[in-house]
């Protein structure tokens, strides 16, 4: 994680990490209250596939409009750095 | 009065007052807006026009509207255009709606004050020194201040219903699934729904018929049926929940219980206190959820297929969600924490599902305390506040409301209005009458 604190001061990671754990730990202190949990949260639906039909033909300019959004891109392609994350 | 002429005094009204209160990040061109308004003119002459046709409509930036900029109020987003409308959107132009523009909220839509906006805080039209609440700030704001006749929000933990609340207007959080989040920037995927902000009951219903359904493009959207407008307001006897629940401002409260007392003494409300199981925990466990949520969310925006890397761009608020979901993340054990929070917020979805075994509504402030003052301290505890009673609604997954009933203070105050999943029509019913006992604005 640590590509993530490349602006941050000693002092502001710390608190940063302080105030995670203190959200899990009053997470974990109102948990230890709960005499028992159900198994899982979910959604309940009939039916979780979606019927495939015909495709749609997509807008014809909607690449153009994707491209023009890339910070760095040639005609067709949109380029990203190598290693950049790093 | 045409779509044109009223087109007209909105634009008028929005020159003359929006430098003050910040409120539109964006307005359609003028020339466009025009013409689109004549053209929904002239289809309402033959006879032709959808049903939103007339009505002039704000958008939240974290959704998706061809041509506009869904920038969430980041500057990770400053300069990218939406390349596909939203569903809502979709339908909403089908309906001959027409869009004004994109109004300012919290970046990312973190925040239940408006003021983490990368461009500036809304001011609360009702006393610009005040926060209008949030993230909905533009949506509901522009409402108040008379920009438009209804808005798109988005409620996560309460972001529709807080700023309706602060702002005096009506503000609806749908039943989760029952409204299509395709062309939604998210926050927390499990939570996030669209909702209508007006000025009354019956405008805020029209554009949520207009907007839930099921959508091909959001898998876990449910049909939800249609909603009866010719109903609201026709029935009368409900079997009320009064949520037991000990806020921070009591005056607040007994606004609600004095409205209660006087709406059930004319419609017969048969109406006692109703104690949900672990809704102390709802802050609790919504947090680690949105954090998680929120993090993986964001992965997305590393700065190469458009707008800038988050972390480099952000405000305060988003890098600390971002950050902290991060170190969340990291801590757990194979998400350990992160399934843990979501089996605490079941218990708490089936401690609804027994209340309203019993209950048609139940009933509670919209927010525990009044707005602060824009730019004034608070704690990160007190600003989570704002949300307490608001959260387990999301929680649930079920519907709520916010309808505005009287001023604590000169500020208004929200009564919020909750129903079991996909009971919109009766939640909406009650929330008509109660319209009626509420200082209108």
């Amino acid at each position: 994680m640590g590509f993530l604190y490349k602006k941050l001061s000693e002092k502001d990671k710390e608190e940063i990490k302080k105030e995670a754990k203190r959200i899990m730990d009053s997470f974990g202190k109102k948990l230890s209250k709960i005499k028992e949990l159900p198994k899982e949260g979910s959604i309940k639906r009939e039916n979780s596939i979606r019927e495939e039909g015909p495709g749609k033909d997509g807008s014809p300019d909607f690449k153009k409009r994707i491209l023009e959004n890339a910070p760095n891109k040639n005609k067709d392609f949109i380029i990203a750095e190598k290693k950049g994350w790093e | 009065m045409t779509t044109l002429e009223k087109l007209k005094k909105y634009l008028e009204k929005i020159k003359e007052k929006d430098k003050d209160l910040n409120i539109f990040l964006e307005v359609r061109p003028e020339s466009e807006l025009i013409d689109e308004a004549k053209r929904i003119d002239e289809k309402i002459k033959d006879g032709k026009a959808g049903r939103l046709a007339g009505y002039v409509i704000g958008v939240k930036p974290n959704i998706n509207v061809v041509g506009f900029h869904a920038s969430c109020s980041s500057k990770v987003l400053e300069d990218y255009k939406s390349t596909y409308d939203a569903t809502v959107i979709k339908k909403i132009k089908e309906e001959d709606g027409l869009i004004i523009g994109m109004v300012n909220s919290d970046e990312f839509a973190c925040g239940s004050s408006g003021e983490t906006s990368a461009y500036g805080p809304v001011k609360n039209p009702v006393n610009p020194e005040l926060i209008p609440g949030g993230s909905s700030s533009g949506s509901a704001a522009c409402i108040a201040a008379g920009f438009c006749d209804m808005a798109l929000g988005s409620d996560t933990g309460g972001s529709i219903r807080n700023p309706a609340s602060h702002c005096g207007v009506v503000g609806i959080k749908p039943t989760y699934a029952s409204v299509s989040r395709h062309g939604l920037i998210d926050l927390s995927m499990s939570f996030d729904q669209i909702g209508p902000i007006a000025k009354n009951v019956h405008d805020a219903t029209l554009l949520l018929d207009v907007i839930r359904g099921k959508d091909e493009n959001d898998s876990i959207s449910l049909e939800s049926g249609k909603l009866n407008l010719k109903e609201l307001g026709k029935k009368k006897k409900f079997k009320i929940g009064i949520l037991d629940f000990k806020i921070q401002d009591e005056r607040i409260q007994k606004l609600i219980d004095e409205k209660v007392k006087e709406i059930s003494k004319k419609y017969g409300w048969n109406v006692k206190k109703v104690r949900i199981e672990y809704i102390d925990t709802a802050i609790e466990t919504y947090y680690p959820i949105v954090y998680t949520e929120f993090f993986s969310a964001t992965r997305k925006f590393d700065g190469r297929k458009y707008g800038k890397k988050i972390e480099d761009s952000c405000g305060p608020e988003v890098l600390r969600r971002v950050l902290g979901g991060a170190e969340i993340t990291r801590s757990e054990h194979e998400g350990r924490n992160y399934y843990l929070a979501l089996r605490v917020r079941k218990l708490i979805e089936e401690e609804y599902a027994r209340a309203f075994k019993e209950m048609d509504i139940i009933i509670s402030p919209t927010v525990p305390r009044l707005p602060h003052k824009i730019g004034e301290k608070i704690t990160i505890e007190e600003m989570y506040s704002y949300d307490a009673l608001t959260i387990p609604s999301n929680l649930a997954g079920n519907c709520s409301m916010s309808v505005p009933v009287g001023k604590v203070d000169g500020i208004p105050v929200g009564m919020q209005i909750m129903a079991d999943k996909f009971q919109e029509q009766k939640m909406l019913e009650v929330g008509a009458l109660v319209e009626g006992f509420g200082e209108r604005r």
